[in-house]
């Protein structure tokens, strides 16, 4: 599927904001606001910290517009932003963590939602996913929720495509692993 | 059991592909911050933007207090048509300035000032992608305007970014925008 910019007009768009039409920089948020609020999200379990992730990338991409060489693959160009400010946001959250909860036991004793209803699922499906390495989960995102080629996420990364396979694959069997645990409770 | 492995792993997918819904508001956030921050290494044509709008006698972007129904944001930005390295302009050329609006709620805006004979149908300002951001894009010579904003044929909103202009001609709110000559 790889990464496609809505239409023809993300170069356009871009080349009048780098022209001073600042206002046109508006189109390019409203455009990608959700599709890549919805990486954040999922990569960082949380709407708060998504939000500000996912502003952080638009200030940022319109600061550095001057470098998007080709504003064709203007999103492509903004997911490698995004990804990186979730990778630091991401590992920020986890300095918290591990300052203010570190109890293995207590986490292993914590109840696991159950498998029924949609809610519950929900529940399960962003358990499941906050309990991935960053690393995996990252990898595992972007090839079967944004639908990336391995290609276009090796770009975005700066990892080889192998290792991306490797990563997707423990992503799968780590996931198929928790999921099994939820049916045993 | 749930699924064989792949469709587990396809279920969870598919559920996380559901589309999400980011508050809106993150564009006048986006906005509000790219106009009011000043670009590093401004060599550049927005370096010019934001030298300009930090300089005291302009205009910033600030909160639409007391009209929270409109939800509105206002701020003008110099469009500057030349880099860094050409000269100054003389002080009797006209200059390009964007004025935008925040206005979720508004279906038709328009600009009217000192500049266009305070005509409602001569400067419409038109939607800027976001659902909440109208703009028009204004050549000024060097001088002093008076102006405001025309929202859906009835309402008139002063820059609330801008100073108060003291002489309220037509009795309703209106600002004041000074551009200077001389590349100011």
């Amino acid at each position: 599927m790889g990464i496609h910019s809505v239409g023809t007009s993300d170069a356009a768009l871009v080349r009048r904001v780098q022209a001073g039409d600042t206002g046109a920089y508006a189109d390019l948020v409203a455009r990608y606001r959700d599709r890549l609020g919805r990486y954040a999200l999922h990569m960082l379990g949380n709407r708060e910290d998504a939000e500000e992730v996912l502003q952080d990338a638009f200030v940022r991409a319109y600061r550095s517009l001057t470098r998007c060489d080709d504003p064709e693959r203007f999103g492509a160009w903004l997911y490698g932003i995004l990804v990186n400010r979730c990778r630091t946001a991401g590992a920020r959250a986890a300095r918290r963590a591990q300052r203010f909860v570190y109890d293995p036991a207590a986490l292993e004793g914590a109840p696991l939602p159950g498998p029924d209803g949609r809610t519950e699922w929900d529940d399960v499906v962003r358990w499941a996913l906050a309990r991935l390495p960053s690393e995996s989960r990252e990898a595992f995102l972007l090839k079967h929720v944004e639908e990336l080629e391995y290609e276009d996420m090796a770009r975005l990364t700066g990892a080889g495509v192998s290792a991306l396979k490797m990563r997707v694959k423990r992503a799968r069997e780590q996931l198929q692993a928790m999921l099994k645990e939820v049916e045993r409770v | 059991m749930f699924e064989p492995v792949d469709d587990a792993i396809e279920r969870i997918a598919r559920h996380l592909r559901r589309p999400v819904r980011i508050d809106p508001a993150l564009d006048s956030r986006v906005m509000r911050e790219i106009t009011t921050v000043p670009q590093p290494g401004g060599a550049t044509l927005l370096g010019a933007t934001w030298r300009w709008l930090r300089r005291p006698h302009r205009v910033t972007l600030t909160p639409l207090g007391g009209l929270a129904a409109a939800a509105a944001l206002a701020v003008v930005v110099l469009l500057s048509r030349t880099d860094s390295q050409s000269p100054a302009p003389p002080q009797t050329e006209s200059r390009a300035f964007q004025f935008v609006l925040v206005a979720p709620r508004a279906t038709h805006v328009s600009l009217v000032g000192d500049f266009n004979d305070w005509d409602a149908t001569r400067t419409p300002m038109r939607r800027a992608g976001s659902e909440a951001l109208w703009t028009v894009v204004v050549p000024l010579a060097p001088g002093r305007y008076h102006y405001a904003f025309f929202v859906d044929g009835a309402r008139w909103l002063a820059d609330p970014s801008a100073p108060v202009a003291r002489d309220e001609d037509y009795g309703a709110p209106s600002s004041v925008l000074t551009v200077g000559g001389g590349g100011s």
